[in-house]
């Protein structure tokens, strides 16, 4: 079977259709053995807190002091897209591999001072907050 | 004499031909991949059959027994016996949270989990859809696997599954470009992005000895990306309660579990392919190339999975910002020295043996 055939998109349509199949056959089998849905108790669909009555939630709990993380993620993501780039051209072709090997050094000297600078980010931030 | 091939060709062309359209339609390949090999039957029962391993060799790391009594081999059934109470038990949605995604989001989860064997070779043709650009299907489906998990923790609305989701989201952030270098590199060793051609690349020496940073980074990756202790605080039990997966009981925690571990082993089998050497192993006397083929890439990924089973005995939970730091800090400089010392190498390589 080649690679992109005919035959190979059929086998990954028939397992698609295999793998989709696969939890409505669980909903069906669960709809046959479990109990049938009687008088619905209020404690039974409260969200669970640990046994105790639900306590109303103001805002959200979201950490903030890890936003900047979420930040530079859209940085690395350029990175990351870079280096991909920079190994296809690599691969492609030997002479290549000289002038992506610079482009990877740069990189790796820009990720690493990035990471001496990532602590101070989270203090310059906590520092914002307080004062 | 009856030959037994004979009598059933018989029979076979008596039946009516739609009968005979069907039975050929099953035995044709595209479907004994698809369905028993390395698809659908195998996937499950391998899922299966880890979270038994899993939950025994915890035990024994525990100094306790594990499973006993269902089945007569170590309770080797005990995992049908849990699925069929799970399959038994009232479906509660909770109030107040997000109906459609509440339900809709195990099953997704399961589904993206499942597809990921789709791009998985277990030998020379023994796959489902060989293409060119295996890996990056992989990766693309395996990027796709935490929408699920997050939309789980924001339909559930309740406090739990909210900081386990916000941790997820955090933790994977994180670890997504890390896993993406170090996958760079067998790529870029490799000259391929065919999953099939980065197992020939490793006939002499597995990439895993070639490229110890790449290797370190994939595995501390892989374990962050599928929540394995150490790297389980969105689902940390004990902690917050059980993570996102708070609210979720019955069938659908039962696909939420079957869906983490189908997980956790399509990338165990993706260590065995890329960085192990996958089916290159001793040949076995009087077994063909076809049978001991996916017997060496099982093997292969069961001891990487028996390590990741055995850190959950051994290693406590890290914290949100030591996961981040190590994540942010310290894997993504090393995946890139990884790139460097692997592009230097088959810089140097035509010098070294011309």
């Amino acid at each position: 079977m080649a690679a992109g055939s005919e035959a190979a998109l059929w086998t990954l349509f028939l397992y698609a259709v295999l793998t989709v199949v696969a939890p409505p056959i669980f909903y069906v089998v669960s709809l046959l053995l479990a109990p049938a849905p009687r008088k619905k108790l209020r404690v039974k669909l409260m969200p669970f807190e640990s046994g105790q009555a639900p306590i109303p939630t103001r805002a959200a709990p979201f950490p903030i002091e890890y936003f900047p993380y979420i930040i530079i993620y859209v940085a690395y993501a350029v990175i990351a897209v870079i280096a991909f780039i920079v190994v296809l051209d690599m691969i492609s072709a030997s002479q290549n591999i000289l002038r992506g090997l610079i482009i990877l050094i740069v990189l790796t000297f820009a990720s690493i001072y990035a990471s001496s600078l990532l602590p101070s980010l989270k203090q310059r931030l906590e520092r914002g907050r307080t004062g | 004499m009856i030959d037994p091939v004979q009598m059933f060709l018989q029979f076979f062309n008596q039946l009516p031909p739609q009968l005979q359209e069907i039975v050929r339609f099953l035995y044709s390949e595209p479907f004994i991949k698809a369905a028993i090999f390395p698809g659908a039957l195998f996937s499950t029962l391998v899922g299966l059959f880890a979270v038994w391993f899993e939950r025994k060799l915890f035990a024994r790391v525990s100094l306790r027994i594990g499973p006993l009594h269902v089945g007569r081999v170590s309770g080797l059934l005990q995992l049908v016996a849990d699925a069929v109470k799970f399959l038994s038990k009232e479906r509660i949605i909770p109030e107040g949270v997000n109906r459609p995604l509440f339900v809709l989001m195990p099953c997704l989860a399961l589904v993206l989990s499942l597809l990921l064997y789709a791009f998985l070779p277990f030998g020379a043709g023994w796959i489902i859809f060989p293409s060119d650009i295996g890996l990056l299907l992989f990766f693309l489906v395996a990027a796709l696997t935490p929408v699920p998990i997050v939309l789980a923790g924001y339909a559930s609305r309740s406090k739990y599954p909210f900081i386990g989701m916000s941790r997820m989201a955090l933790q994977l952030f994180a670890y997504e470009i890390p896993l993406f270098l170090a996958l760079l590199g067998v790529v870029l060793a490799a000259g391929s992005l065919n999953l099939e051609k980065i197992v020939e690349a490793q006939l002499a020496v597995p990439f895993a000895v070639t490229q110890v940073l790449g290797f370190i980074v994939f595995t501390v990756t892989m374990l962050a990306e599928t929540e394995r202790l150490p790297f389980d605080i969105p689902t940390a039990e004990g902690e917050i309660v059980f993570g996102w997966q708070t609210e979720y009981s019955g069938v659908y925690f039962l696909m939420i579990q079957l869906a983490m571990f189908e997980k956790v082993l399509a990338f165990c089998f993706l260590a065995a392919i890329i960085y192990l050497g996958g089916w290159i192993g001793p040949p076995i006397p009087g077994v063909p190339e076809t049978i001991s083929a996916p017997f060496w890439v099982i093997l292969k990924a069961l001891l990487v999975f028996t390590f990741v089973a055995l850190l959950r005995g051994v290693y406590p939970r890290l914290t949100i910002e030591k996961v981040l730091d190590l994540g942010w800090r310290y894997l993504i400089p090393l995946g890139l020295v990884n790139l460097i010392l692997v592009a230097s190498f088959s810089l140097a390589g035509p010098i070294i043996r011309p």
